[in-house]
């Protein structure tokens, strides 16, 4: 435990992105992401451990601010809010934050926003710090706070074990923690506690939306796979697929159709 | 007083919704701190109704409050419809006077205006605590109400007065005592779906224009369990929903969506909604019995209001609650700054809010109406009279020639046969019925 | 080929593994490709048919300063100006931003679409798509599983190769990378998947459902109907509003196959259902379609399953 005080003291920080959901354009129905609030919860248990402070952090507009009452209920110690267009481009985002972070030793943040949500925020904010990054963990064991193991999501289901130390940019999933409830008798002291509120100049990006549709895929090169009986019942106009099948079945003798099908496929032994 | 260090506030308000935020109004405006109770994430989140509200009682509290107040469309038009399995017969009434201030009613969103409301709470310095749910009543030592417990860590709030406007089914003003018993009889169902339609198309299948708005209540349609349906238009949705008495909801084995769907079905009901896509389905219980099932509003250290008080008027071609919850809570308020005012919140000081009650709208209409929704959701009137009543009108309006007109007495006779009522029946109901409304 | 074609992408490779929408990628960039990580040589081989020129740059490890170090340098020196395609799986997200920011570019994050000129990317949680023009090169990075692989080419690509790399100090260190696990999979990248939709009709057929995805070493997946009753979290939902999904095997109970559905399921080589309706989009497309109670048939199987595995263990 430190217990020195001051510019030593040792600090964590933590990003809140305030989004409003997707249709709905109004302040009451906007919040932060789950993946932000585990990110807090993280870093509020990791601060229990290490006696550090925790300063939560916004880019987004005064309605932000709930956001950041609540942290500050549930024990956060400082709250700051960058007043500028959080639309503007991640990379820019990241800048104005950085020097609000610089002290901490660890800063945490959601894996993604809800909204734009492309996950590059703490990327950028760690190369803007000149440190190093854990981004997307799904498990994160604070046992040891000085050397935090966590597990993050590779590809192909593949999970990657890792040890993080002071000083990183780590992003985590919602399922990673679950935010604590703050206490009433906070609650209503944060409602009128400080939040420092600094401007920074950022051009938020538009453009234009037009209605999803789906690309085209393009069609697997034939190798005579059983893909390749695919495109020919594709492009067999009108015809029923050749390997199709319907049947009419009891459960019972569908369950073992089933199987059978999967074993001479290959899926099951 | 020296006994402030022991609370946390003067008044906690449990309930944001009107009854709530005009109790909080009144008391911060007369310098008390209250603390604004609510468990949805903001005031009027989860929070459902018909869809029109009666604001007049707000002209002192918030003046000009039309100019402001997030209403969707100004009620213009007010229909009563009768309806057989086929048959309508409405009765309607236009006022185009009602689209301009001071107004009558409006439809409007409860999470709009129930939001607006509590903001005004929130600027007058009520500090308003939102995702928490009171859990139970705290008393001292002599066993007066002394504040809440919430479901927060460290979440216990003490006062000297607690206003419960928890709404219907009050679990505080039940765990205070104040309710003898409670007889499902008592209650409603009200279903409601919201369907959007353009604002033209509803402009023009309703007959209104600009922010003109319709209500209309209707009486059978229900497919049999006694009850009530309504139709208001909001600016491009329409709240269209049925109530339902909730014994003979349960005895007939119909779901409230079954009914739903068949009043839309309705041939006088379908061409306004055809089209529509459903964007909510809520249901929400109605405190119906009005005066009979009132339970005791004050203890010591704590008032009741609103529907957490029973005070809402369910009595056919009236569904109001909102402004009976307006009043009682200001009413509430006023009390309980008077009494703090006394140093005694004893009940016998916070009576005086029973009598404002007594001496206004709030209880003088209840008790006009006291044996109206008895008679309207009666068997009879709901099973017998709309068959009986469109059948007469048929057969004035049917022109069967070369057979001459029958006179009106003559069809009155045989429609009150065929429907099965009998003469005594129809006269005491038309006797209770003057009494009633009169 | 020459240097001078208009998009590159940059492929992160960890032992030799292409990571999912690697190929893509590669595909959308027309063969011409950074590879960048451990174990090079054995991803060159996965690649044929999809790659013309291949610039390879080697790293001691997978660490993102190191890969993204490893591949500015490749990019400055073979092709500068060229925008470039990253697949967005973890480690391609991972790099992008710090890519982007050592040559200074813009990123475009998630795109469904990348060329020379144009990006495209899903927006409004997949309802709508932005489209950005962008006359300067830029960074981007390729939702996997939205583009398929088209294979070209059939000469083994052009080889560039660059001298590895040293690794730096970190304060994240990698202690192990755990096999794939079926049950935590994400759904985009899991090769076999279960689905559940209205047809069943409640939340514990659900987990029912996953008992018996798991037993067929696939992931579970429903529609956006059963996300919409809060019965399964919404990261199951697939679709153009969940996760576009690219599985061999699709096995579906009780789904109608709406085009927000089907859009996302990509071109499984063998599709099984079972709807009381022969006749539903789902059923259509089935290479074996089983017009039964999708709930009975749910238990039969379990059951026959849990036999099975236990007979198994025995
Ligand atoms: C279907 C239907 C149609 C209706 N139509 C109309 C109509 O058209 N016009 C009209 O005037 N009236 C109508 N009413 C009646 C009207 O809705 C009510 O009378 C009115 O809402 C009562 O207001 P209130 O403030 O007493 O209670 P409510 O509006 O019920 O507010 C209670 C508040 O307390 C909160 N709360 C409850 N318990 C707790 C707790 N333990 N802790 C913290 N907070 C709590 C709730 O979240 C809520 O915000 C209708 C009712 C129904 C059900
Ligand atoms: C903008 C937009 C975006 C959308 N995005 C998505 C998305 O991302 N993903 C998605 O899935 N949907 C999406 N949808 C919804 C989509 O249009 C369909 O409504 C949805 O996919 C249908 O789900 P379902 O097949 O489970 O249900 P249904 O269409 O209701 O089909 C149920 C099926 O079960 C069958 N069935 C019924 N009972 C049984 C039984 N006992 N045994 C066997 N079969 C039975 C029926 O025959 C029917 O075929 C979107 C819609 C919109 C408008
Ligand atoms: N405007 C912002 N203010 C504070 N934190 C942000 C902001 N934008 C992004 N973040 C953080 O970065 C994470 C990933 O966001 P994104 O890169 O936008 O997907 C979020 O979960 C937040 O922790």
């Amino acid at each position: 435990m430190s217990s020195s005080i001051g510019r030593d003291r040792v600090s964590v920080a933590v990003c809140l992105k305030w989004v409003t959901p997707v249709g709905r354009d109004d302040d009451r129905f906007a919040g932060v992401s789950a993946a932000d609030q585990a990110a807090l919860e993280s870093a509020l248990m990791w601060a229990e451990r290490t006696g550090a402070d925790v300063t939560v952090v916004t880019v987004g507009p005064v309605g932000a601010e709930r956001a950041l009452r609540d942290a500050l209920a549930c024990g956060a110690t400082r709250a700051i809010r960058i007043d500028a267009d959080p639309s503007a481009p991640s990379s820019d985002v990241a800048r104005v934050v950085a020097p609000h972070v610089a002290s901490a030793s660890m800063v945490w943040c959601g894996d993604y926003s809800l909204d734009r949500g492309s996950g590059s925020f703490p990327a950028f904010l760690a190369d803007t710090l000149g440190i190093d990054q854990a981004l997307g963990l799904v498990d994160v064991d604070l046992s040891d706070p000085e050397r935090i193991r966590a597990v993050r999501r590779l590809d192909g289901g593949r999970r990657e074990v890792l040890s993080i130390t002071a000083r990183a940019v780590v992003s985590v999933e919602g399922s990673v923690a679950r935010l604590r409830r703050a206490p009433l008798r906070a609650l209503l002291a944060t409602n009128d506690a400080a939040i420092s509120v600094h401007a920074a100049a950022l051009i938020g990006e538009e453009t234009a939306l037009v209605p999803f549709r789906p690309r085209a895929r393009v069609l697997p090169a034939p190798v005579g796979s059983s893909a390749l009986d695919r495109v020919r019942t594709l492009t067999d106009a009108g015809g029923t697929p050749s390997r199709s099948e319907t049947v009419e079945l009891s459960p019972d003798a569908a369950a073992d159709r089933i199987l059978a099908a999967l074993r001479e496929w290959g899926y099951l032994a | 007083m020296s006994a402030d260090a022991r609370f946390d506030a003067d008044v906690i308000v449990v309930g944001a919704g009107p009854a709530g935020s005009c109790a909080a109004i009144e008391l911060a405006r007369a310098g008390r701190r209250v603390i604004l109770v609510e468990r949805g994430p903001f005031p009027g989140s989860k929070n459902m109704y018909g869809g029109v509200v009666y604001p007049r009682i707000l002209d002192e509290l918030i003046p000009s409050w039309w100019e402001t107040a997030p209403v969707q469309r100004w009620v213009v038009r007010r229909s009563t419809m009768i309806l057989s399995e086929s048959n309508a017969l409405t009765i309607d009434y236009r006022n185009p006077a009602w689209a301009e201030p001071p107004h009558n009613g409006a439809t409007a969103y409860r999470p709009d205006f129930d939001n607006w409301l509590a903001q005004h709470a929130v600027e007058a310095g009520a500090v308003l605590v939102t995702s928490t749910t009171v859990t139970g009543l705290l008393r001292d030592a002599a066993g007066r109400v002394s504040g809440v417990r919430t479901d927060r860590p460290d979440g216990d709030l003490r006062a000297p007065v607690v206003i419960a406007c928890d709404g219907v089914n009050s679990f505080l003003a039940k765990e205070a005592g104040l309710y003898p018993h409670t007889d499902p009889a008592n209650f409603t169902l009200g279903v409601k779906e919201t369907l959007a339609l353009p604002k033209h198309v509803i402009d023009e299948r309703f007959n209104v224009r600009d922010d003109q708005g319709v209500d209309i209540e209707i009486l059978g349609g229900t497919s049999g369990v006694n009850g009530g349906g309504f139709v208001y238009t909001n600016l491009d949705t329409v709240s269209l929903g049925v109530v339902l008495k909730l014994p003979k909801l349960a005895a007939q084995k119909k779901r409230p969506e079954e009914i739903i769907a068949g009043l839309k079905s309705h041939p006088a009901i379908a061409p306004l909604v055809e089209g529509a896509e459903v964007k909510e389905y809520s249901a929400h219980v109605i405190p119906e019995a009005g005066l009979s099932m009132m339970p005791t509003m004050v203890a010591d250290g704590l008032l009741v209001a609103g529907d957490a008080a029973a005070l809402c008027l369910a009595a056919g071609i009236w569904l109001e609650g909102v402004n009976f919850a307006l009043a009682s809570g200001m009413y509430a308020g006023q009390a309980a700054h008077e009494a703090l005012t006394r140093h005694d919140v004893s009940a016998k000081s916070l009576k005086a809010y029973t009598e404002r009650l007594n001496a206004t709208f709030v209880l003088s209409d209840h008790k006009k109406l006291r044996k109206v929704p008895g008679l309207v959701l009666s068997d009879r009137v709901q099973q017998k009279y709309p068959g009986f009543v469109t059948g007469v009108v048929e057969r004035v309006f049917r022109v069967d020639n070369p057979n001459p007109k029958p006179g009106l007495r003559r069809i009155v006779r045989e429609e009150r046969k065929r429907a099965g009522i009998g003469l005594r029946d129809l006269l005491k109901d038309g006797w209770t019925g003057m009494r009633g409304f009169g | 080929m020459n240097a001078q074609v208009g998009l590159i992408a940059v492929v992160p490779v960890r032992d030799g593994a292409i990571p999912a929408g690697g190929l893509e990628a590669l595909a959308e960039s027309r063969g011409h490709g950074v590879l960048v990580g451990t174990d090079l040589e054995a991803a060159v081989v996965d690649t044929r048919g999809v790659t013309s020129r291949l610039i390879l740059a080697p790293t001691t490890s997978c660490a993102p300063r190191v890969l993204a170090e490893a591949a500015a340098a490749a990019l400055s020196a073979h092709a500068p100006h060229v925008a470039v395609v990253i697949p967005a799986s973890p480690d391609g997200r991972d790099l992008a931003p710090l890519l982007a920011r050592r040559l200074d570019r813009a990123l475009y994050a998630g795109a469904t679409e990348v060329a020379e000129h144009r990006v495209r990317t899903a927006r409004q949680g997949g309802l709508a798509i932005a489209q950005f023009d962008v006359h300067r090169p830029f960074v981007a990075t390729l939702q996997p599983g939205v583009r398929g692989v088209d294979q070209h080419f059939t000469d083994d690509p052009e080889i560039v190769r660059i001298d590895p790399s040293n690794s730096m100090p970190s304060a994240v260190t990698t202690d192990e990378v755990l096999p794939p696990d079926v049950s935590t999979m994400d759904l985009a990248e899991a090769p076999r998947i279960v689905g559940g939709g209205a047809g069943l009709d409640g939340a514990e057929r659900f987990a029912k459902l996953a008992e018996v995805s798991k037993a067929l070493d696939a992931s579970m997946g429903v529609t956006r109907v059963i996300t919409d009753r809060g019965w399964v979290s919404h990261e199951r939902q697939i679709g153009t509003t969940g996760v576009v999904v690219d599985p061999r095997l699709y096995v579906s109970f009780g789904i109608s196959g709406a085009v927000q559905h089907t859009s996302g399921l990509g071109q499984p080589d063998h599709i099984i259902s079972v709807n009381t309706d022969a006749h539903c989009p789902m059923m259509q497309m089935s290479d074996l379609a089983i017009v039964a109670d999708a709930n009975d048939v749910l238990e039969a199987l379990a059951t026959k399953l849990s036999i099975e595995t236990e007979r198994g263990v025995a």
